[in-house]
């Protein structure tokens, strides 16, 4: 009966957001907000645990005042209760503040015998939060999970590794970061939506986490972030041979410092 | 109605005559197998239909330009696939009619007297609207020409036994480096690619050509190097009559269908309330103006004055409406409509607004003639876009 | 006044849009071409709780509002319309016998009809010029303990597939006011479902004629009162109307953004056409004409939610739609050009689904008639 926590991220959609021509900057005006990608996995993982072994699902977040459109689709999709931590330093956080907050909460609300966060975020994919979770709350941590099982108080992990699939066994509370191809997460029928409103929420003050300045000061800032846009160069190599336009293109890209 | 003399109406009477008997009983089938109607070439080559375009003095019945709207008309009131195959046969050989010589002349119109179909090949994947995009090369090998390349959305090309191609003889020179050529089947290296299934007139057979090598003598040259382009406009400007004439059979078709369906619906005394009595009001306007557009353009060409913008005219009202009148049939016509053949008559309406030339392509040639001052006398035909 | 989708509404929505990807996405080329009934799909439906969305939580529904109703229909209409038609005409039977329906009737049709285990339809038209009326016309004659059905029902959704039919019939041939609903048992004897006829587009979702041969229904199969059928058949004609038009902006929407993208990778004249003028007219238009139309057609939902009348308002979008419809696929087929023709492309069977959902289907007078008696 595994006490689950799952950590999400309430980010913008990358399909909405345009690039502006002229300084590459990015308009996010018609953005709207997502559950991180495999957030949602890590949702859907913890719910598919509980449907099993039984036990609680909660969710916990971090972010602006934007994450309180995130609740009711976040209690659409299984969890019991959603904690939500709203404050300015989100808007800047990097991985080592974010891991503070979300660290602190927990010792707040846990114990917990499984937290589960998405291997990274859909914008900045740091892969930072679930080992800093660990570091900071003493636990271990299991990264690029493919697939989970849960036996008792055993953790059975398989990571998908670049060169290897791994399996990793843990005994007692840990966290784990999950990958998209852990599960499909399904669609929330009607029922669980409209079920939704009526699943509690709590905020949780940041007031309230005994947490230093220092604890929120980001040490890694973004300066800007600009779009990507191809350029077509058009070029046409029409030598007689394929050979000869071979030689043509590697001297082309050799040209261009391409190695 | 505009005036017809006895002749042109004879005429049409034996041209609806050859629709009632061989297309309208036939339309159906062929566009719910979306199969190519062969018979009809049979039907076609003994009526001489096709010859409509060619002059006497080559076989061929020599119409006028009014009289083969009217023509035309009929075959779209039938179908607009069956109608299309007809009329792609008869613009397939305007290119010749214009610029061909003498010999070149006899030798693609007896093809078509002896019951050949013929296809005009200017499109290619990357050659739509920017049809001086053309990208089929040509290129000059002692007797002969080499031609390589694909079009596409080519209407009969897989029944023709003459072609019309456009092809790059220049590409240094853009628009001035196409050439227009006379391409027979079964010459080596030309086949036949693959076939599109379409919205609407399915029955017309609408292919890509492959053109890998192909040798053919220098003889097959229309006109000279460099007038392609302009042999394609003139030869568009004609076939665009032909199909606005297509686009008001269509239209008439639908409308005919409508009004009688209602008459059956509200039989007696329920007669259609006013609303949609001024809605038909509304269809017949359309389908008239359309006509007399036409009628007028065709007019215009038999007198000998430049056409082009009358061409682009017909071409766009007539397409236009026949979209309109369709769509409002199979609105007013509800349920019925959508499960019955004048569903088919507005699949077969889109395409006249799109081939021959979008009808955005045509408002730009009647843009530029009404934004630019009129022409000298005997200036000849303008360009078209 | 608010113009955006509650909160709930937008996840319902999503909901729609996710379902619609999963389940809709694979099939809809497909189903144009087999047009077979997808009851898998439809079972999904039952399952996601669409075919209960407007139903009451008692009898298994979602309790969900009319608005969010007609964002699902337009949801799933931007995949498949076919399949948003099938479920139109379920709820039109499921809310018309939940709606005037006996407890007896109620209990033995509404669950099965939210679960996907019954399929339903609703038998309205006729051949004649308006129900009652014509040679052929469904005439309910009384028997002792019940009645006698022969005629027959034109173009009826969900025909042949259906177990359960709401069907109108006139009690007495000579007064059309005499309309009256029934709820028929598919397997009756005497009632035979005609051929299925060939659609236009949105294939897959059956229409068929009806035939009553003598068909003996019970007293207690009538649906509402007797001769109130005309109540009922305005009312859920009304609302299936508002239903028709999200379909018809859902198609509009999925082909205007075909289109747009098409139009941002097809160079002509060395550039896209998405910046020739022509080409951002045709989308433009077609776009907006979208807008508009969900506007209105969103805000006569909810009209609907909130209990207030809502005729003229659900005749007003019908009848726009009527008008622009299908000038909405005309153009953006055209900023497809010869490919916008191609059934290798989506947009040939969004061209011929668009044109089923703005039918006028009505009688002589048309929904100008009910918008100008109501503005005098």
């Amino acid at each position: 009966m595994p006490k689950c926590l799952v950590c999400y991220k309430w980010t913008l959609d990358e399909k909405d957001i345009k690039i502006k021509p002229g300084d590459l900057s990015l308009d996010t005006s018609r953005a709207k907000g997502k559950i991180s990608d495999f957030d949602r996995n890590a949702i859907e993982e913890a719910t598919l645990i509980q449907e099993q072994h039984g036990g609680a699902v909660h969710a916990l977040t971090y972010g602006t005042s934007a994450v309180k459109q995130s609740l009711k689709d976040v209690l659409s999709r299984g969890p019991e209760t959603v904690y939500w931590i709203v404050d300015n330093s989100a808007e800047t956080a990097d991985a080592c503040v974010t891991a503070n907050v979300l660290a602190a909460a927990i010792r707040k609300l846990g114990p917990y015998d499984l937290i589960i966060c998405g291997e990274g975020s859909s914008d900045l994919f740091n892969q930072q939060t679930a080992a800093r979770l660990g570091a900071l709350l003493g636990l271990p941590c299991v990264t690029y999970v493919e697939k989970l099982s849960v036996d008792g108080d055993t953790v059975k992990a398989t990571r998908k590794l670049a060169d290897c699939t791994e399996v990793a066994t843990v005994k007692g509370p840990v966290v784990v970061s999950v990958l998209g191809t852990i599960n499909k997460p399904r669609i929330p029928s009607l029922k669980q939506v409209l079920g939704a409103a009526k699943k509690p929420n709590k905020e949780i003050k940041i007031a309230d986490l005994g947490l230093n300045a220092e604890a929120l000061q980001s040490k890694a800032v973004h300066k800007s972030v600009k779009g990507f846009v191809a350029k077509r160069k058009n070029i046409v190599y029409k030598e007689p041979n394929a050979a000869a336009n071979v030689g043509k293109l590697t001297s082309s890209l050799a040209a261009e410092g391409v190695r | 109605m505009s005036i017809l003399t006895t002749e042109q109406q004879e005429i049409k009477q034996a041209a609806r005559e050859f629709v009632a008997k061989h297309i309208i009983p036939n339309a159906a089938e062929y566009d719910r197998k979306g199969d190519f109607h062969s018979f009809l070439l049979e039907a076609a080559k003994e009526s001489k239909i096709f010859t409509m375009a060619i002059p006497k003095k080559y076989g061929g019945l020599g119409y006028d330009a009014l009289t083969q709207v009217v023509v035309a008309e009929e075959w779209g009131y039938g179908c607009g696939g069956m109608g299309t195959t007809l009329a792609a046969g008869v613009l397939g050989m305007d290119s010749v009619l214009l610029v061909g010589n003498d010999e070149q002349k006899q030798r693609y119109f007896e093809a078509i007297v002896n019951g050949g179909l013929s296809a005009f090949a200017l499109t290619e994947p990357g050659a739509g609207s920017d049809a001086a995009a053309v990208r089929t090369t040509a290129v000059r090998s002692g007797d002969d020409y080499v031609l390589n390349g694909t079009k596409c959305f080519i209407t009969n090309g897989g029944y023709a036994s003459v072609y019309v191609i456009l092809a790059k003889t220049d590409p240094s020179k853009g628009v001035k480096g196409i050439s227009a050529f006379i391409v027979e089947k079964g010459r080596a290296g030309f086949t036949v690619g693959a076939t599109d299934h379409k919205l609407g007139i399915r029955s017309s057979n609408t292919v890509e050509l492959l053109l890998k090598d192909v040798h053919i003598p220098a003889s097959n040259l229309l006109g000279k190097e460099g007038d392609g382009m302009k042999i394609a406009m003139m030869t568009l400007d004609l076939g665009r009559q032909l199909i606005a004439a297509l686009a008001v059979g269509i239209a008439q078709r639908a409308l005919d269908e409508c009004v009688k369906y209602l008459q059956q619906r509200f039989p007696g005394k329920m007669q259609p309330g006013q609303t949609l009595q001024f809605k038909l009001a509304d269809m017949q306007i359309q389908v008239q103006a359309a006509r007399e557009t036409l009628h007028h353009t065709a007019r215009v060409r038999d007198s000998g004055a430049p056409f082009s913008k009358e061409s682009a005219m017909a071409k766009a009202v007539c397409g236009d409406v026949a979209m309109a009148v369709t769509s409002q049939a199979v609105s007013l016509m509800g349920s019925y409509g959508y499960t019955s053949a004048i569903a088919k008559a507005m699949r077969d309406a889109k395409i006249m607004q799109v081939y021959e030339g979008t009808n955005q392509i045509q408002r730009l040639v009647i843009a530029r003639a009404v934004l630019s001052p009129a022409p000298a006398a005997g200036a000849g035909q303008k360009k078209a876009a | 006044m608010n113009f955006q989708l509650t909160e709930e509404q937008q996840l319902i929505e999503q909901s729609a849009h996710d379902f619609a990807k999963e389940y809709l996405d694979p099939i809809t080329g497909q189903l144009d071409h087999t047009v077979e009934f997808p009851m898998a799909v439809v079972k999904e439906l039952a399952n996601h709780d669409f075919l209960g969305l407007h139903l009451p939580i008692e009898v298994g529904g979602a309790g969900a509002g009319f608005v969010s109703y007609v964002a699902v229909i337009e949801g799933l209409s931007r995949s498949c319309a076919a399949v948003a038609s099938i479920m139109n005409n379920q709820a039109m039977a499921s809310y018309a016998i939940q709606h005037w329906g006996s407890e007896v009737q109620k209990k033995q049709y509404v669950q099965a009809l939210v679960k996907g285990e019954t399929i339903g339809a609703f038998a309205i038209y006729e051949h004649g010029p308006t129900p009652g009326i014509g040679p052929d016309a469904l005439v309910a004659t009384k028997s002792d303990g019940g009645y006698a059905l022969k005629g027959t029902k034109a173009y009826v959704r969900n025909a042949g597939v259906a177990a359960v039919y709401v069907v109108f019939a006139v009690t007495d041939p000579a007064d059309p006011k005499s309309l009256t609903a029934f709820v028929v048992d598919a397997g009756v004897k005497g009632l035979r479902v005609g051929e299925a006829l060939t659609t236009m587009g949105l294939k897959g979702c059956p229409v068929a004629d009806v035939i009553f041969d003598n068909v003996t229904v019970p007293d207690t199969a009538v649906l509402g009162a007797v001769k109130s059928g005309g109540d009922v058949a305005a009312r859920v004609l009304a609302l299936a109307s508002v239903a028709e038009a999200a379909q018809t902006v859902g198609i509009g929407q999925a082909a205007v953004e075909h289109a747009a993208v098409y139009a941002k990778q097809r160079v002509q004249f060395g550039k896209p056409v998405a910046t020739l003028q022509p080409v951002q007219t045709l989308l433009a238009e077609a776009a907006t004409d979208c807008y508009l139309a969900r506007l209105g057609l969103r805000s006569t939902a909810q009209l609907v939610e909130d209990g207030k009348p809502f005729e003229t308002e659900a005749a007003m979008v019908k009848s726009f739609l009527a008008r622009l419809g299908s000038k909405i696929l005309i153009d953006t087929c055209q900023v497809e050009g010869g490919m916008g023709y191609s059934e290798t492309m989506p947009l040939p069977r969004l061209f011929r689904d668009i044109a089923g959902t703005t039918l006028l289907d009505a009688p002589a007078d048309f929904p100008d008639y009910a918008i100008a008696a109501s503005i005098a």
